[in-house]
């Protein structure tokens, strides 16, 4: 166990330091002057000097670099150029709206999917599960910024029932972690679907069956234990994909969250922010990755962490 | 009986003395429901598909006016007026013809970035499953630290460094999408390696490029391919997701994406304008996933019946 631990530690550890010195690398080279979008056009050359000197940009990229990497030891990511305050607080700031949004949406996904795709599994090949079946598919065919848009104009412009944008109140988390949902439930029930299907024609269950073991307790205990490690990994990837920025939903909903943060830091090429976003992004879903992944053993007692499973 | 249910059908034949089983029971059988089932999914993906690539591969000879000439005296039409079917946007552009000649840009990056990360997926993958050691580390390292990235963050951080180009945004797709195929492909070929023909060919003194490529490769390739429609899906929406973030293709035409985005200040008024475009972009995806999802239910059911 612990050495296993030790070694998924220090593998998301390197994750999380590749992706983030990708993205330092990758925001160097692009073009874009981030002291000119700062500056604005009335900007003379010894201004924009001058203003690149106070970014510390003056640098050569190796110095800069080492500098961030002493600056993730000591917990300084730097001044936002757009926000004048520590990129790291900005961050921090909207974190809890993106965990907000993806707990709510991944509940509503759970809620809905799971019971859906046992139900699939269970009606499988009849006309009613065929019409489930392309309803799941019509949900993940749909662009999410489209299916946003559509929920925003019914539930918000033609029947005003719910707020259209940000998070002032409770009822404006509905419509974005729906349209985060809609998605997610399509994908993990067809996932619950297959799983299911796989373990209801498994000879242990006729076994049980025979047994006289109720046939509640065989789709919900039996079969349903023996499907969860799959449906909890997509679950939990899942949740870690939106902790990283549900960036499109963010930005039809305007939901102040880290996604439409990124999209603007990036438009106002403001170094600090982009980096200091993807470094906590990442760390975050590395971590419920990790979490993920040590649940195995409370799920199925076969699991020993850090050996394969031979079962 | 007839030949048409050549599934049950063969059961019967095979005993010809008279059968308490009727063409009734035939009917409800869960083979005949299964085949009905994925073959009323293909049907309907092939007329979902084909309703919207048509008109998009014949944008250029259909009686459209041209998908950039203004008319500021017929702004935002609604649908069936004027011979405008879709109605006309802002500047009085006509929507179909707008729609149209965007789609041939998605659809061609959709084609591209799949035929891209196809090639990478299955060269990638094949290496990865066939010879092990480190190739297969390396691999499955890439695939697993892709798993992590903040994807749509790096894309958009890669068009912004190269700026929106079709090859460009091709490329960016076809690196999304490279790990299902290579997963997929480095399975399939764990399992093909151990096969007898394998070790026959090894006997032979084949090279072990020459058994990969000549052997192990086109006993796959079929198999790899059911996944190239689901991909192709999967890559028309993230083309419109990152146009409609402003990070699309802008020559010659405005995508899909974009065309939402424009129509989205004009909701509360013309509807139009975002509706029909995303109804599109629905149709085609629907009918792309249930053109995959029927091919890949019938190959599952073949191998099932092959076993």
């Amino acid at each position: 166990m612990a050495p296993y631990l030790f070694k998924r530690l220090g593998q998301s550890v390197l994750t999380v330091f590749l992706t983030i010195s990708t993205v330092f690398v990758l925001i160097r080279m692009a073009p874009g002057d981030p002291a000119a979008a700062y500056a604005g056009p009335l900007a003379t050359t010894e201004d924009l000097a001058k203003i690149r000197a106070s970014f510390g940009l003056d640098r050569s990229v190796v110095e800069q670099y080492l500098l961030f990497l002493k600056g993730i030891l000591t917990g300084d990511l730097g001044t936002s150029y757009s926000f004048r305050s520590p990129a790291l607080d900005v961050v921090l700031e909207r974190l809890p709206f993106t965990i907000t949004l993806a707990v709510a949406a991944i509940l509503i996904t759970t809620v809905v999917s799971v019971p859906l795709g046992v139900w699939m599994a269970r009606r499988a090949d009849t006309t009613r599960e065929l019409g489930a079946n392309v309803v799941t598919i019509a949900g993940q065919s749909m662009p999410d910024f489209w299916s946003g848009i559509m929920l925003l104009t019914v539930f918000a412009v033609l029947i005003p029932v719910l707020p259209a944008s940000g998070f002032a109140t409770w009822g404006g988390l509905v419509l974005p972690a729906l349209t985060v949902a809609i998605l997610q439930i399509a994908l993990i029930s067809r996932l619950v679907r297959s799983e299911m299907a796989k373990n209801l024609t498994a000879p242990y269950l006729t076994v049980a069956r025979s047994r006289g073991v109720s046939e509640r307790a065989l789709v919900w205990r039996y079969a349903m234990t023996n499907s969860s490690i799959p449906v909890v990994t997509a679950l939990g990837t899942r949740f870690a994909s939106m902790l990283n920025g549900v960036v499109v939903v963010e930005v039809v909903f305007a939901w102040p969250g880290v996604g439409s943060l990124v999209v603007r830091a990036l438009e106002t090429r403001d170094y600090p922010l982009i980096q200091a976003t993807v470094l906590v992004t990442a760390a975050l879903a590395v971590t419920v990755q990790l979490l993920v992944d040590l649940a195995y053993p409370l799920l199925d007692p076969r699991v020993r962490l850090g050996k394969k499973v031979s079962a | 009986m007839s030949t048409t249910h050549p599934g049950p059908a063969r059961v019967q034949r095979s005993e010809p003395r008279p059968s308490a089983v009727t063409a009734k029971h035939l009917a409800r059988a869960k083979v005949t429901r299964q085949r009905r089932g994925s073959k009323l999914k293909l049907w309907a993906g092939l007329v979902c598909t084909l309703i919207v690539v048509i008109p998009v591969a014949l944008a250029r000879v259909l009686p459209l006016p041209g998908p950039d000439q203004q008319d500021l005296a017929s702004r935002r039409l609604a649908p069936f007026t004027d011979g405008h079917l879709f109605g006309t946007d802002q500047l009085g552009r006509d929507l179909l013809s707008r729609v149209l000649h965007g789609g041939q840009v998605s659809l061609l990056v959709g084609l591209l970035a799949v035929v891209v990360s196809g090639v990478i997926g299955v060269v990638l993958g094949a290496a990865a499953g066939y010879f092990g050691g480190w190739i297969d580390t390396v691999v499955s390292r890439l695939l697993e630290a892709q798993l992590s990235l903040p994807l749509l963050m790096m894309l958009l951080l890669v068009v912004a460094l190269f700026g929106p180009s079709i090859p460009v945004i091709t490329f960016v797709i076809a690196i999304a999408q490279w790990p299902e195929v290579a997963r997929l492909t480095r399975s399939l070929v764990l399992v093909e390696r151990e096969k007898p023909y394998v070790a026959a060919a090894r006997v032979l003194g084949l090279h072990r490029f020459a058994i990969l490529l000549r052997h192990v490769l086109p006993n796959v390739v079929k198999q790899a391919s059911l996944v190239v429609l689901l991909l192709l899906a999967q890559a028309v929406l993230l083309e419109s997701a990152l146009s409609y973030l402003g990070a699309g293709p802008q020559r010659p035409f405005a995508t899909w994406g974009r065309i939402i985005s424009d129509g989205q200040d004009y909701i509360t008024t013309s509807w139009w304008m975002v509706t029909l475009p995303g109804l599109v972009i629905v149709a085609l995806v629907v009918g792309v996933n249930l053109l995959g999802d029927g091919l890949r239910d019938r190959a599952r059911r073949r191998k099932a019946s092959t076993s």
